[in-house]
């Protein structure tokens, strides 16, 4: 069985990363307006800003977690980030109040299942229910908030260096920095331990529940982030998104890469292969204008079915099952 | 007589390693028959057999004159074989009744239906138990006596119990000894797994001893005594040549300075004013049967617990207080405790041998730098995998590929590279080979050598015997004697810990 899933866990990736390349060539051969320089822009921005989003979940499901909310933080943080500029707030005290609310949500997240042992879904459904509801109704006045003119956000998205815009290089830095993070730092290590059997990490002395709390964080960061990206790149934040599928694209992405829900597993090779495979087919059924209501189809069948390949490939026993599930 | 069940020649091995060894076992009908042997004796695994939860790897088993082999414990049951197990197999959230029928619901299943039939069923048992109570709200004795019933109702000929009194109060108990009468007078044959000497010197027809896996004897309750019964239990064979010889007393290593204190600690029901010392650069062995708090108490003196509701008492280290509320702050002070569950609480599984040593070091706080690195991992694994004879193809094996001993020595390495002061080993060697036992014997005593404070937890005698310093005898949740290794026998230990 061990043996079985370390050739199925090297294989998925390749896999993974075979059919994208597939898609890709299908796609450029068959549809008109695949491979032309503007979709091919438009692909990568897609992807980074779903990568970017899928490294902070990426980090949050190693540690045996997942963050439900990561949405609405990107969303409504942005969005009452834009709406206090609007209001004449000035930039630094914006900026700051924005910042602290996100580590606010963070440190809410990561307490409630660190430190009041609630299972990550709940908890982050919840918050990320109760950041949508609040921001919505309490700070903000419309569904979609505008960048204010000529406001370095809007510089942002105007960026291109080498003729490719800003987000690819921003999604090339985070999947850089996580991986260093995950691979040489002490506390990336424990991110692993901790995923893979937080019981034997915790009679090790690894401080557990505090880094729950860091992943939780960093999740929370990483998703404004991407949340000031797309602002960038369509010069407003739109928060209907909360209510998309956004949030399944990112799961989505996480888990086809290989990263495997029951913790420990996976990095930000997985994750970059899940972000290409993703962002082409997005692409694709959009151009094949495919209708949003089938395409939804589409990607929750293929979540579906790249979650029962990673239980089956990744079984957790009962043992695992007792010391909290996801 | 005429036997209900008949077994020869049964051989049960897990991975390999015999748990039962060729034995012989007749039930008659209508008797009861008490199963006796220290921890790891083969009485439960004897006894699974019977019941059909784990199939024999040899041997053949009668019943009512017929050979059977059961598939699964509920094939045993319908042909009227029970087995009560000590945790319970009710369901919790559910009422007696329901549980009663669990199985056998009906598609339209009427509540109020099976209340009446149970009531009548358990009148008739003469169990005073409330069919519409929720079986969580009940006490100890009240589920086995659902459990029971659960059994009679299935028309159990055969009942087994696994320590069916270790939960019990002295009252409880003499209930169930009544009842198990009235079972046999309605012709039930009972096969019980104690650790009470007493209860199977006056309740069981026959007895039958056990130990290390082996049959010793089987004869009429009324042909033992206490004494007869112990020494049957401990006096082996030198069965294995690692143990049995007593500690040279000149190898006895003296006491060093006093490290830990515990004051009369306690906590829930499973440690109760336990007090005790540990001491520098010697072994300080720990006995006591499964359930006389060992293993608790010192999971509450390292902090393991992520919950403890301690109830009064102190700890102290070097004369000065401490309370640890996680691993973390006791590993800092040195104090390193290594479990007796490693698969689900002491390696990491997905994780190489280097990753899960490496583990230890990067835990322990002295790894000052943020940074680390895939060549310091690797050769800290080397160094620790030649310490340790580590028997695998390379650093990057899987913990869970290899054999159980080899486990252990990744668990107890990662807990070493820590460089404890106090090093707690629960279990040390259970589900270890017998090559790795050695080894790991070897270890522990050079430890003690070196000036650790080292404590072993076991409930293996021998084990104990051979290698402590010093044996403490646990029961009911404290500490009840002390024994130098010179004066103490395996006799002395066994009475202390059973009584």
């Amino acid at each position: 069985m061990t043996i079985r899933s370390v050739f199925s866990r090297l294989d998925q990736e390749r896999i993974v990363l075979a059919i994208a390349v597939l898609v890709f060539i299908i796609a450029s051969v068959t549809l008109n307006g695949f491979l032309t320089a503007a979709n091919l822009v438009n692909i990568v921005r897609s992807v980074s800003v779903l990568g970017i989003l899928a490294v902070g979940m990426a980090i949050v499901i190693i540690g045996r977690g997942i963050d439900l909310s990561a949405v609405a933080i990107m969303a409504m943080s942005v969005a009452w980030y834009l709406q206090m500029l609007g209001d004449g707030t000035s930039q630094a005290m914006a900026l700051v109040i924005t910042l602290a609310a996100v580590l606010a949500i963070g440190l809410a997240n990561g307490f409630l299942v660190a430190y009041a042992d609630v299972p990550p879904i709940f908890v982050t459904l919840a918050s990320g229910a109760f950041v949508f509801g609040f921001v919505r109704s309490q700070l903000i006045t419309q569904d979609a908030v505008p960048v204010p003119p000529q406001h370095w956000i809007e510089l942002l998205g105007k960026t291109r260096w080498l003729g490719i815009p800003i987000e690819v290089f921003l999604f090339t830095a985070i999947v850089f920095v996580a991986f260093l993070f995950l691979r040489f730092t002490k506390w990336g290590r424990y991110v692993y331990y901790a995923g893979d059997n937080p019981m034997a990490a915790r009679n090790l002395g690894i401080p557990v529940r505090p880094m729950l709390l860091l992943r939780y964080v960093i999740s929370a960061f990483i998703a404004f982030t991407a949340g000031i990206l797309t602002a960038s790149s369509l010069l407003s934040i739109n928060t209907r998104v909360v209510n998309s599928t956004l949030l399944y694209d990112i799961v989505l992405v996480a888990v086809i890469g290989g990263i495997g829900l029951s913790g420990g597993k996976g990095g930000m090779r997985n994750v970059i292969v899940g972000a290409l495979l993703i962002g082409i087919m997005l692409n694709a059924m959009t151009i094949l204008d495919i209708p949003n209501l089938y395409q939804n189809l589409i990607k929750s069948t293929i979540l579906l079915v790249a979650i029962i390949i990673d239980g089956v490939l990744n079984p957790r026993d009962e043992q695992t099952a007792q010391q909290g599930d996801i | 007589m005429d036997p209900i069940i008949q077994m020869r020649q049964i051989t049960k091995a897990y991975r390999g390693v015999p748990a039962v060894k060729s034995i012989d076992f007749d039930l008659f009908r209508g008797e009861i028959h008490a199963l006796l042997g220290e921890n790891g004796a083969g009485k439960s695994t004897l006894t699974k057999v019977m019941a059909g939860v784990v199939e024999a790897t040899s041997g053949e088993m009668r019943y009512r004159g017929q050979p059977v082999k059961f598939a699964s414990p509920n094939e045993a049951l319908q042909d009227g074989i029970a087995m009560v197990f000590q945790e319970t197999s009710l369901v919790p959230s559910m009422t007696v009744a329901q549980n009663l029928y669990l199985g056998e619901e009906k598609f339209l299943n009427r509540l109020r239906g099976i209340y009446i039939s149970a009531q009548q069923f358990l009148q008739s048992l003469n169990f005073p138990v409330d069919p519409t109570a929720v079986v969580e709200t009940l006490g100890a004795a009240k589920r086995q006596m659902v459990e029971i019933a659960r059994a009679v109702h299935h028309n159990a000929e055969v009942i087994i119990f696994d320590e069916p009194t270790a939960t019990l109060t002295p009252e409880e108990k003499r209930h169930f000894f009544a009842l198990m009468q009235r079972l046999k007078a309605r012709g039930v044959s009972i096969v019980f797994i104690s650790h009470a000497l007493e209860e199977a010197l006056a309740h069981a027809d026959r007895i039958t001893i056990m130990r290390d896996g082996e049959h010793v004897i089987t004869d009429n309750a009324a042909n033992f005594d206490r004494e007869m019964i112990v020494r049957a239990m401990v006096g082996r064979a030198l069965s294995d040549e690692l143990y049995g010889k007593s500690r040279d007393a000149a190898k006895i290593r003296g006491a060093g300075n006093k490290v830990l204190s515990v004051e009369d600690i306690s906590m829930g029901a499973v440690v109760r004013n336990n007090s005790f010392s540990i001491f520098e650069g010697q072994i300080t062995g720990v006995f006591g049967l499964i359930g006389s708090g060992r293993t608790e108490t010192f999971k509450v003196v390292s902090g393991i617990y992520k919950r403890n509701f301690l109830r009064g008492g102190e700890i102290s280290l070097d004369g000065e207080p401490v309370r640890y509320y996680v691993p973390r702050e006791a590993v800092k002070d040195g104090i390193v405790y290594v479990t007796e569950d490693r698969k689900s609480e002491g390696f990491f599984e997905t994780m190489s041998i280097a990753e899960n040593l490496f583990s230890g070091l990067l835990a322990s706080g002295r790894e000052k730098n943020a940074y680390v690195s895939m060549r310091e991992m690797h050769d800290l694994a080397a160094e620790w995998r030649s310490t340790l004879n580590i028997k695998a193809i390379n650093d990057n094996a899987r913990v869970v590929e290899l054999s159980g001993g080899n486990q252990q020595k990744v668990v107890i390495g990662k807990g070493l590279i820590q460089k404890p002061r106090i090093i707690i080993f629960d279990e040390p060697t259970r589900g270890v080979d017998v090559g790795a036992i050695a080894e790991i014997h070897q270890l522990i005593n050079r430890l003690a050598d070196q000036g650790l404070a080292v404590v072993v937890i076991s409930s293996y005698l021998p084990e104990i015997m051979n290698l402590s310093d010093r044996i403490l005898v646990c029961r009911q949740g404290r500490i009840v004697e002390e024994f130098s290794p010179t004066d103490a026998t395996e006799e002395k230990i066994m009475y202390a810990a059973v009584h």
